[in-house]
């Protein structure tokens, strides 16, 4: 399949060439995945669907332009091809496009990444809807609960690139997530909702269904008697498995094309600590079996493991070709792959008994940040800590700030990373900051 | 990276535009003149030429989808072209053109759903879906379908002059270069300019068991202009946008500047503006984008999907008095031109408009034929999905409030110390607890009932019944957003409208700083 896809990716490249372009660099991918959601008892829905794609950029006489069809059709592709090099034509020439240096496609990891589980093709049916249906019996032997919702997924992604310049890769990967969603009914008149969710490429980084509904139904008991939280300043800990959106601010416009457009609090901070030294952040892209693992980017360039924060230090951000020329910066990579934090110690209970007081933070609603000033403000549903002791829920509040002043504040980083997600963000204590409620 | 990111719940539209005596007066106004639909009410009908399929490759595949019983099925073709282009640094050097094209199958048997797709249209894959859709049922086969009749959406709700696939990407060049040089030209602080642009032609074919099927063609649109302007000591960035089912015509010089002077106006107000105390506060919601309340507090809640499994904060209130009897809350397929706007769902049903809460009680849900059915209820037209790809669910459209008795001056006067929320970036709701929040990127803070300093990026939080019991003025100046929103649900997201005439509420939670 791979190589009938690195066939395809060359055939559209020779295409396009044919038609006028210069410089291309094409992409054929094809997906596989299958979903059940069993509810309260029953099998609801099953979904089977398979993808296939085709996606070009094209360099025609120092223009640009970028192209994505799932009609695969001979005469189509064909002709799609052709409108594309033509309306690239229509643009107005950059000095600063074209495709990247060949040489950084050199240097590819030859490691494996280990992101194929062939097992998961055996797996049958049977197995994950009773998969499904032993988190839904242990679920709703809680007499709370109003609805829960099992589910499992998996999938089998292949692509491949080629380019009029030298680059050919390929990619594949497999997936397999488990999870359940619980609303439960609250005496004191709302409908908490919790769910958790864990998979990986690999089905031995699952875990029971007993775990994994047992800790959906821990998390959804927790929120019961939500109170609405307090307005005061103090210490925040993060959970693990919210970090992943907050680091997702802080690294919104930590990129070439932020930064040469003027929109980034990152601008003119690389070699300049401008967070606690306890934040030291890396990109790796070769981490074995990582949600977001990679031997090559989106543009062909050769996948390195890349410091972003040392100590507290802007190090790197992520540099393309394009905004690489324009704002004169060596690229690096387009984007994000795994997020690792370095150099962190001991779990959440270590940090709350250590905090003794402040506030827990277990999930996010709604908020934003502004990528130019770092201003932020987002709703928050957590504890208070009181003793190093977690206290009853508390919701409908908000905690605001400035993400440069919030993460020089950071005084703890636990070892707990989150293995569910891309960013494997651990425990993280921040001190002096704003909440708001009540 | 940052760009999908960053426009995804959208930016909006604010107090700029000339305010409308009501809402439908003011969408009238939007339809181009003469504005001619050449697609429309084709005798034989093009879709099925289009998606190289005939009555009896509907009949085959809709036989092969319900050969183990079903209570309805559907077929779901879709083509979209979509098309953009960006000008940074005085260059437009960069556009994009996608074709997703393909054909969703889904059997739905008790609260049972089969569903697969297929991007490859020939008989083989469709038949090969139909199995794995139809595997989820164990029943005896149905019947095939007898005849088909087709039905195309009568073309006044969005009609075009020329369809985006048949628009010239030369002819959108000079308007982009014009936006960019009207907002760089309004202040000497502005540093960048840039704009991007947005256009798509979808096709959809719908049908279903009974043999009926349903065409329609959807355009949509966006344009968005970015600023970022530097004082010497503070740079600053922001950005508006301007958003619906229209076609190029939308794009009236009048407009360009329009969209320029709202996005360098609410760039340059963040030189000035201030974080408002943290704590609780009245919250003046200024008449228009300010609709996200009604999403997010009530909206969602009111999706019949999340009643009919218990999970509502509004399960069981059906009836109930739970606002003040001023406020009458309405979600509409039918507001022409609306990015919410749809002659059929995404199920086939006609479009139409479903008072949600009338004169403060809640009036009705809004369903698909899945909640239809178990509630007894005729669908309210709400089935809607992303793509082919995704399962219908009931969704909102259009969604405002119809004016109140009082009036802005009075509302602004009535408050002590409070804010005015005015444009927003996005919001969110957690549907059991009520809890909802939405971002404020521009507002004011009001001291002394008087609008004094801009103010900034704050999130708000509240409870929907809560927030919806201390409603306690609505103006009469009420207009839908001229922004384009995407709403998100189950990993699905739809384009949506919302608009609110200026609202108090008397008290909500704002995220400020230093209390």
């Amino acid at each position: 399949m791979l190589e009938e896809l690195q066939q395809r990716a060359q055939q559209a490249v020779e295409l396009a060439q044919a038609s006028g372009a210069q410089g291309v660099f094409a992409g054929a991918s094809r997906g596989r995945s299958v979903q059940f959601e069993y509810r309260d008892g029953h099998l609801e829905k099953v979904q089977e669907s398979t993808t296939r794609a085709l996606s070009l950029q094209l360099y025609v006489d120092r223009r640009y332009s970028t192209h994505s069809t799932t009609d695969l059709r001979p005469d189509e592709l064909k002709s799609f091809v052709a409108d594309a090099v033509e309306l690239t034509r229509a643009l107005q020439p950059d000095p600063h496009r074209a495709l990247p240096d060949p040489a950084l496609y050199e240097g590819r990891s030859a490691a494996d990444l280990d992101l194929v589980d062939p097992g998961l093709s055996e797996l049958t049916q049977d197995e994950r809807i009773a998969w499904c249906a032993e988190m839904d019996e242990i679920i709703r032997a809680d007499e709370r609960v109003i609805s829960t919702t099992a589910g499992v997924s998996n999938g089998h992604n292949l692509s491949a690139s080629v380019s009029s310049n030298g680059f050919s890769g390929s990619h594949e990967s497999t997936s397999i997530w488990m999870g359940t969603e619980i609303s439960l009914r609250d005496p004191e008149g709302g409908r908490p909702e919790a769910s958790n969710w864990i998979g990986g490429p690999h089905r031995s980084q699952l875990q029971s269904p007993r775990q994994v509904a047992e800790e959906a139904l821990r998390r959804a008991t927790a929120r019961l008697g939500t109170r609405k939280g307090p307005t005061r300043t103090g210490t925040l800990v993060l959970e693990p498995r919210a970090g992943g959106r907050l680091i997702g601010h802080l690294l919104r416009a930590a990129n070439a094309r932020s930064i040469q457009q003027g929109r980034s609090f990152w601008a003119g901070k690389l070699g300049q600590r401008l967070f606690s030294e306890r934040l030291s952040l890396i990109d790796d892209p070769l981490l074995p079996r990582g949600l977001s693992s990679r031997t090559f980017d989106g543009e062909g360039l050769a996948s390195k493991r890349l410091p972003l924060i040392e100590a507290g230090l802007a190090r790197n951000v992520f540099v393309d070709t394009y905004y690489g020329r324009k704002a004169e910066m060596p690229p690096t990579t387009g984007g994000s792959s795994n997020l690792i934090f370095e150099g962190g110690q001991g779990d959440q209970a270590h940090w709350m008994a250590e905090v003794g007081d402040g506030v827990l933070l277990t999930s996010w609603l709604g908020g934003n940040s502004d990528a130019t000033t770092g201003d932020f403000s987002f709703g928050m549903r957590g504890h208070p800590i009181e003793g190093g002791q977690i206290g009853p829920a508390i919701g409908e509040m908000n905690v605001t700030g400035n993400l440069i002043d919030l993460f020089s504040k950071l005084v703890a980083v636990g070892d707990d990373g989150w293995a569910y997600s891309s960013t494997r963000s651990p425990t993280l204590v921040f001190e002096g900051v704003q909440f708001s409620g009540a | 990276m940052t760009s999908r990111r960053r426009f995804l719940g959208g930016l909006s539209a604010g107090l700029c535009i000339v305010t409308m005596p009501s809402f439908l007066a003011a969408c009238a106004k939007q339809l181009p003149a003469g504005a001619v639909d050449l697609n429309a009410a084709a005798p034989n009908n093009p879709f099925l030429d289009w998606f190289g399929v005939d009555a009896a490759t509907l009949q085959r595949v809709m036989s092969e989808l319900t050969q183990r019983g079903a209570d309805f099925a559907d077929l779901y073709f879709q083509h979209s072209r979509t098309s953009s282009i960006s000008m940074e640094d005085g260059l437009i050097s960069t556009a994009s053109t996608s074709i997703d094209q393909g054909v969703g199958l889904r059997v739905v048997i008790g609260d049972q759903t089969g569903y697969a797709f297929t991007e490859e249209l020939t008989l083989e894959a469709m038949l090969n879906a139909a199995r794995t859709a139809s595997a989820i049922a164990k029943g005896a086969p149905l019947p095939a379908v007898g005849a088909w009749t087709f039905n195309s959406a009568p073309g006044q709700l969005y009609a075009v002059q020329k369809h985006w696939s048949e628009v010239a990407v030369a002819s959108k060049l000079p308007m982009v270069q014009a936006l960019e040089g009207y907002a760089r030209s309004l202040d000497p602080r502005i540093q960048k300019v840039s704009v991007s642009w947005w256009d798509q032609d979808e096709r959809v074919l719908v049908a279903d068991l009974s043999g009926k099927a349903y065409t329609d063609r959807r355009p949509q649109t966006r344009l968005w202009c970015t600023c970022t302007a530097s004082d010497g000591s503070q740079t600053v960035s922001n950005g508006a946008n301007l958003a619906g089912r229209h076609g190029q015509e939308r794009y009236s010089d009048e407009a360009l500047k329009e969209l320029a002077a709202q996005a360098v106006d609410r760039t340059t107000r963040l030189f000035e503006a201030v974080r408002p105390p943290a704590g609780e506060m009245p919250v003046v919601l200024a008449a228009g984008a300010s609709g996200i309340l009604l999403h997010e507090a009530i909206g969602h809640g009111l999706e019949a999907d999340f009643n009919r499994k218990g999970t509502s904060i509004y399960a069981d209130k059906m009836g109930e008095s739970i606002a003040p009897d001023f406020v009458t809350i309405v979600d509409s397929g039918v507001e022409p031109n609306e990015r919410g706007a749809i002659a059929f769902d995404d199920e086939g049903k006609e479009a139409r408009s479903t008072v949600l809460v009338e004169n403060g009680r809640l009036a009705s849900y809004m369903h698909d034929q899945i909640s239809a059915r178990h509630y007894g209820v005729e669908p309210t037209g709400s089935g809607r999905r992303q793509s082919f790809r995704h399962v219908p669910m009931p969704r909102m459209r259009c969604t405002f409030m119809e004016d109140g008795p009082h009036k802005h001056d009075e509302i602004i006067a009535s408050v002590q110390d409070g804010i005015v929320a005015e444009t927003f970036t996005n919001g969110q709701v957690a549907i059991g607890a009520g809890d909802f929040t939405f971002y404020i990127k521009n507002g004011w803070l009001i001291e002394g009932g008087r609008i004094t300093a801009p103010i900034k990026d704050v999130n708000i939080i509240g409870n929907g019944p809560e927030a919806l019991s201390r409603v306690t003025m609505a103006a009469d100046d009420g207009k839908l957003d001229t922004g384009g929103w995407t709403c998100g649900k189950n990993g699905q997201g739809v384009p949506v409208s919302q608009g609110l005439p200026t609202v108090l509420v008397s008290s909500m939670t704002v995220g400020g700083v230093d209390a």
